[in-house]
């Protein structure tokens, strides 16, 4: 359908704005609107995903208002602009806004009571906001619908206890800072190059050789420091746990998932389709600096990680390391590195969907995520903690499981660009991972509590009656998003192969180093 | 502590400043700003693209009305997000607080804003319509028009305020704003264009291409206009009582 990349924000909108008003008179009716507005969003979706795999240069570009590239200058009006990369990550975001509003029905009705139809509207317009921000290609746009995904955020988190509200707090004001440098590094990029139209950006840096200007290099760090401080890199990480593990549970499992992750997709489409390859990497110090900070990111969050005893906080630092690990793959700047980071922007999204949606199961029949209430939960709901698992394992990198093989092409870009530091800190990091979650399964089987108390009377006693080791599920419409998203990071570790061609498809349009004597 | 962060603020204002030695000219017809094709294209193809005379409204209505839907949306995403987060909230406990005053409404000023009022809202139809000629629009018309209710909430109580414009009807303004909005765009999608590209309802209205824009243009600043009066009379009436909606201040 020739308008299908428009209908992707059509649906949620108009779907959002369905539930705050007739969610007035009938509360029950915005769960449907929520779920058929995702999935008639996630159709447009694919079908845009189809349109930019049959067009021979693998963009789509969408004029709104009409302002047609061969009547108008590029940039009179706001460009949409879907590559391969764009449309995947829109892809992802849409898919766990999916699986998420199938799962919400019942965790919404029970944590947030007579607001559905204001959880439901902020939901909407969050997954609106945040494929937006995958598929414009304008630069200020881009940060309106950041503003849009942000403040959306802010309530859907807020909307949860009085805790939740005071992290928000943190969130709202650093959120703030960051978003306002992206814009003030828009502002600079204007002022040098007259247009806010990426493409038409681009063009003009590289015609009147702007890599030098002092405007541009301030620009350059301005939007790299705001995006970073967006997507909680290590040291402006501080808003992000307690905000997750604060927030309602449907809240968690829409943003950890995908906010962060679409913050890293900003940063790679500033990196190569906005300042260009040349800009990024050769005439700034970033590549320089920022495998050391990423190192420091990622062992000051694993440690940190490490030091959690409840589940929701743990995700929440191992998030923090995820994030450091994707930057690494874009700053050691070459091509097996960038697949890496692309590649586990989509598997993280996968992986922590699962954990978290996995986490919210566990809450409401555990009444507790932390790791003392953990002991018989296997005999008590075996698929939830195979769902669980399957997401543990992938952030791991256990094979077959997609968190494997994005690990792997983080590596490879590693060892290409001889960062040592980010290869050594990379194993580190799993390692730590696999403590963490073999930790968690001996919590499952052992009756030890996290004190050293003996619980159980030995030979497998957990210390527990039949009543709370009895099989008992969660309910389907929580356990089924689960297992779907289970059953996706499976698919797309087996499937590795055909999303990284893509991937190489997407990267092949950039002069990006491949290193000597490897193929 | 405090000393600390300072460092932040210094770097930030020394990079500003370093930034500043590479300006171009102040006001300069060459600096890039002025000379894109972009801008030029605003200032000489304006009136012949969509009839109305003032630029800035044509650029923030029609060339880049994409983005003000979705600064409209940020105004009615605030709106939702506080009446979600106090909801509820303050019902549990009513204290008295500090600033509470038990008073009746004051002769003097009641009547005088039952005077002004309707002069407000009038002047708010006007900002809001006529901001094709001049500085004005939904945005501002639609303050004003919020304004205008705060005033009576100020002046009587907010329970007065409530019984004109009742909470359920800020959030159902609100919606129709957006969807008054993106209705025109979807609307112009169906009629064969892109989406929000208002020339195309000249199919169904008797104006030419270009009149389609203008009048499509006060369409859409009146779907901004209902948004933002909703949502500033019912963030004032959440903020004031912290959820409550009882008394004010």
């Amino acid at each position: 359908m020739e308008n299908s990349i428009a209908w992707i924000f059509i649906f949620p909108l108009f779907g959002s704005v369905a539930c705050a008003i007739l969610g007035i008179s009938n509360r029950k009716i915005c769960y449907p609107i929520a779920v058929l507005s995702m999935a008639g969003s996630l159709w447009a979706g694919i079908e845009t995903l189809r349109q930019v795999l049959s067009v021979n240069d693998h963009t789509v570009s969408y004029l709104f208002g009409g302002w047609t590239l061969d009547a108008y200058p590029r940039g009179v009006g706001i460009e949409f602009h879907a590559d391969i990369l764009g449309i995947l990550i829109t892809l992802v975001v849409l898919g766990v806004g999916l699986l998420v509003s199938l799962y919400s029905k019942l965790p919404v009705e029970e944590e947030t009571p007579g607001k559905e139809p204001l959880f439901y509207t902020l939901f909407l317009l969050q997954v609106t906001g945040l494929a937006g921000i995958c598929l414009t290609g304008d630069a200020f746009n881009l940060y309106v619908l950041i503003e849009v995904a942000a403040l959306t955020g802010y309530g859907l988190i807020a909307i949860g206890s009085n805790r939740a509200a005071a992290a928000t707090f943190n969130y709202l004001i650093l959120g703030t800072i960051g978003a306002s440098l992206y814009l003030l590094g828009v502002g600079y990029i204007y002022i040098k190059t007259g247009t806010l139209n990426m493409v038409g950006i681009h063009d003009i840096i590289v015609a009147e050789g702007l890599a030098d200007s002092a405007t541009m290099q301030v620009a350059f760090v301005l939007v790299g420091v705001g995006i970073l401080i967006k997507m909680a890199f290590f040291p402006f990480h501080a808003w992000l746990p307690n905000a997750y593990s604060n927030a309602p549970t449907t809240t968690s499992c829409l943003l950890a998932p995908v906010v962060t992750k679409v913050m890293i997709y900003v940063m790679i489409r500033m990196v190569l389709s906005v300042f260009g390859v040349e800009f990024s990497f050769e005439s700034t110090l970033w590549t320089d600096v920022l495998p050391w900070l990423v190192v420091v990111a990622i062992v000051c969050a694993a440690v940190m990680a490490l030091a959690q005893r409840e589940i929701k906080r743990m995700l929440s630092y191992l998030i923090v390391a995820e994030v450091g690990y994707m930057v690494g793959g874009v700053w050691i700047y070459n091509y097996y590195g960038l697949i890496g980071s692309i590649f586990h922007v989509i598997s993280d999204a996968c992986m922590t969907l699962c954990l978290f949606l996995g986490a919210g199961l566990i809450l409401r029949k555990a009444k507790t995520t932390h790791f003392d209430g953990l002991r018989g939960l296997f005999t008590k709901m075996p698929l939830t903690m195979t769902g669980f698992f399957i997401g543990g394992f992938s952030i791991i990198g256990l094979p077959p499981t997609c968190g494997f093989f994005s690990k792997w092409y983080l590596i490879t870009g590693g060892m290409v660009s001889q960062r040592w530091e980010y290869m050594i800190v990379l194993m580190f990091s799993t390692m730590v991972m696999v403590v963490l979650f073999f930790r968690m399964i001996e919590r499952i089987h052992l009756a030890v509590s996290e004190s050293g108390e003996n619980l159980g009377h030995g030979h497998g006693d957990l210390g527990l009656t039949d009543q709370q080791t009895r099989f008992d599920e969660g309910p389907l419409s929580m356990l089924i998003p689960l297992l779907l998203a289970s059953a996706v990071v499976l698919v797309v570790g087996i499937y590795n192969q055909e999303v990284v061609s893509l991937i190489e498809v997407f990267l092949s349009d950039f002069n990006l180093p491949r290193g000597e004597g490897i193929k | 502590m405090k000393l600390l962060s300072y460092i932040p603020v210094l770097v930030v204002g020394v990079l500003l400043l370093y930034a500043a030695k590479d300006f171009p000219e102040w006001g300069s017809p060459d600096a890039p700003a002025s000379k894109s094709p972009v801008s030029s294209h605003f200032i000489a193809n304006t009136g012949v693209d969509t009839e109305v005379p003032n630029m800035v409204t044509a650029v923030l209505a029609d060339y880049r009305g994409f983005d003000t839907m979705f600064e409209t949306v940020v105004v009615f995403i605030a709106g939702m997000a506080v009446l979600a987060i106090l909801k509820n909230s303050g019902r549990k406990k009513l204290v008295k607080r500090e600033f509470e005053v038990d008073a009746e409404p004051d002769l003097i000023v009641t009547n005088t804003v039952r005077l002004l009022v309707p002069v407000i809202q009038i002047f708010a139809f006007y900002v809001l319509a006529h901001g094709h000629v001049s500085p004005g629009g939904g945005f501002q018309g639609g303050v004003l028009m919020g304004a205008s209710f705060i005033l009576v909430a100020l002046s009587w109580d907010l329970e007065t305020a409530l019984i004109r414009f009742p909470l359920n009807w800020t959030t159902i303004l609100g919606g129709l704003g957006i969807f008054l909005y993106a209705g025109i765009g979807l609307l112009s999608m169906f009629l064969g264009g892109e989406f929000l590209d208002y020339s195309e309802l000249a199919n169904i209205f008797p104006v030419s291409r270009e009149m389609a824009r203008y009048h499509a243009m006060l369409g859409v600043e009146i779907g901004v206009g209902l948004t933002v009066t909703a949502i500033m009379f019912s963030l004032y009436a959440n903020l004031s009582t912290e959820g409550r909606l009882q008394r004010g201040l």
